[in-house]
């Protein structure tokens, strides 16, 4: 299997202790999420109507679960499991990539290709389903967070004022621990830029002496 | 990158968007397109892909948007008919022309003389799937057919460009960004012979149905129906599934034989392009998604508009959305030859 190392994030860290929580509990929010999409951009599953079956595996790297994706027009669903679920296998398609590029995907705020070009993304299975999924979900604007606060009613002011102060907090968060990742790494990085200079000045003197050689081939009499 | 100064600075040459989807449509008119091409959800386009295109009414709809803020929609039916089966392609020039859009991209000589008659009034664009190449060919099509412009296939030298304009009196336009195709334009069969789907009639070049992505000891490989054709390193920067980016072992050297994976770029080249006397600018990439459309756009609106006021402009945000993260002036700038 084509697996991707996560990097040191929040989502990461995050998803340290969910590992406690069983995947049943994050029903009622995904189902709330896929109740969401069906009713504010049903144009995704017309053009999905080219596939059938449409099964996903949605694999966020930096979480302990997987997600199990329906995206049938008549009963679309979500379904957090575990990586060792039998259930996973229903999917004829894999998508595979930190969280937080799944949902720029999602929300068509990154290119899909590009993803798929820097290796940040990688796919499996069905590759003509995932292009239809990618298709449709770019074109339906999804605004993940708006559309939530859409659907809170009352909540949705405090909603949002909630989740204004958790996405300070993350960036916040991802921040330090991007100068945390480079302390760690520093000594690393630089050995890996005196091994580079080394290699460089080494491949340098190899050129010098071949040139060298074929000078003095030519100027044998 | 920075671009140079214009050397024929002056209108701006009108930049040609790509659009597969009614989303896309309104990220290339916000980012500063002038023209928009698109398709319909069938066959007789050539970027037939899954969940992709249009359809009739998000056709009428994105005709509204667009006019609505100055912005031409041009319909591409550039695939060829299949054998004793035009209706499709009939049928998709009637409901273009019929609902108002600015013009047809056309391959298909027959399609062309079938719009010409059928729909005098609407322009006439020849696709570069018709790979028309030099003055007496463009003639044809241009006092036969009436053809306003062409697109040119992407194998001539922007010296090749300017002498065959002066030899013209239709319009040229030319592809400035995204896929490269080696092949003379429409005229390749190696995705056919592998597939069985034909990128000119089917409009789908490695279609996704015959693709598939598999871990090879650690490496990503491509396989097109069935067959390995490329391997990834860790790491490495992937390409699009396509025989002519597959890489080939040959004398037990494993290397791209027909073409390495870039994007074509001549974003710092749109002086040379205005001085040649081209008229529009194309970018590739119906397939790509908004956020595509929204980074090539703009980077090219910002790079049109200086070449015009025959200012330098500095231009870096596109390697990052280009395949193989690396791009290339392909045979405009010929080093080979």
């Amino acid at each position: 299997m084509i697996t991707t190392t996560p990097t040191l994030s929040p989502v990461l860290i995050a998803g340290l202790p969910l590992r406690l929580l069983p995947p049943i509990a994050l029903q009622p929010l995904l189902d709330t999420l896929m109740g969401t999409l069906r009713r504010r951009h049903p144009e995704v599953f017309t053009r999905l109507g080219c596939i059938d079956n449409p099964v996903y595996e949605i694999d966020p790297i930096d979480l302990p679960f997987r997600f199990l994706l329906r995206m049938t027009a008549t009963a679309p669903r979500l379904r957090a499991a575990r990586d060792t679920d039998a259930g996973l296998d229903q999917a004829g398609a894999t998508i595979r990539g930190p969280l937080l590029t799944l949902i720029e995907l999602l929300e068509g705020r990154t290119d899909g290709d590009a993803l798929f070009f820097s290796r940040r993304l990688t796919i499996s299975g069905d590759t003509e389903a995932v292009v239809a999924l990618r298709n449709a979900l770019d074109d339906a604007e999804v605004d993940l967070l708006g559309d939530i606060l859409a659907s809170a009613g009352p909540l949705a002011s405090p909603l949002s004022r909630a989740l204004g102060v958790a996405g300070h907090i993350f960036k916040r968060a991802a921040l330090d621990l991007e100068t945390v990742r480079g302390a760690i790494l520093e000594p690393v990085t630089a050995r890996l830029d005196g091994h580079e200079t080394a290699a460089r000045e080494l491949e340098a003197r190899i050129t010098e002496l071949q040139h060298g050689g074929r000078r003095r081939r030519r100027e044998a009499p | 990158m920075s671009a140079p100064p214009a050397s024929a600075a002056g209108k701006p040459l009108e930049l040609v968007c790509p659009a597969g989807t009614p989303a896309a449509l309104k990220a290339a008119v916000a980012a500063g397109a002038d023209s928009v091409y698109l398709g319909f959800r069938d066959e007789t386009n050539a970027r037939n892909f899954p969940g992709l295109n249009f359809s009739r009414d998000e056709l009428a709809e994105s005709l509204r948007v667009a006019h609505g803020e100055g912005v031409k929609v041009l319909v591409a039916v550039n695939t060829f008919p299949e054998a004793g089966n035009p209706d499709p392609w009939h049928r998709a020039v009637d409901d273009a022309a019929g609902m108002g859009a600015d013009a047809l991209i056309v391959a298909d000589i027959g399609l062309a003389a079938y719009a010409a008659r059928n729909h005098p009034e609407t322009r006439r664009h020849l696709s570069v799937q018709a790979a028309a190449s030099n003055p007496q060919a463009i003639r044809f099509y241009a006092e036969e057919l009436g053809v306003k412009r062409v697109v040119l296939p992407r194998v001539l030298t922007i010296a090749e460009i300017a002498a065959l304009n002066a030899r013209i009196s239709v319009e040229t336009e030319v592809f400035v960004f995204g896929g490269l195709c080696v092949m003379a334009e429409g005229r390749c069969s190696l995705s056919s012979y592998v597939t069985g789907v034909s990128p000119n009639k089917d409009g789908a070049c490695s279609p996704a149905s015959h693709v598939r992505y598999e871990d090879a000891g650690g490496r990503l490989a491509s396989r097109l129906a069935g067959s390995m054709i490329n391997a990834f390193e860790p790491g490495e920067p992937a390409a699009y599934p396509t025989l002519c980016k597959g890489r080939f072992r040959h004398r037990g050297i494993a290397s791209y034989l027909f073409e390495e994976p870039s994007s074509l770029s001549l974003v710092h080249l749109i002086p040379e392009l205005q001085a040649a006397g081209v008229t529009a600018l194309k970018i590739e990439g119906r397939q790509r998604g908004r956020a595509y459309v929204s980074q090539a756009v703009a980077a090219f609106r910002r790079a049109v508009d200086a070449a015009a006021e025959g200012r330098a402009v500095q231009v870096d945000e596109l390697v990052g959305i280009s395949e193989g993260q690396r791009d290339t002036t392909g045979a405009y700038q010929r080093g080979w030859k």
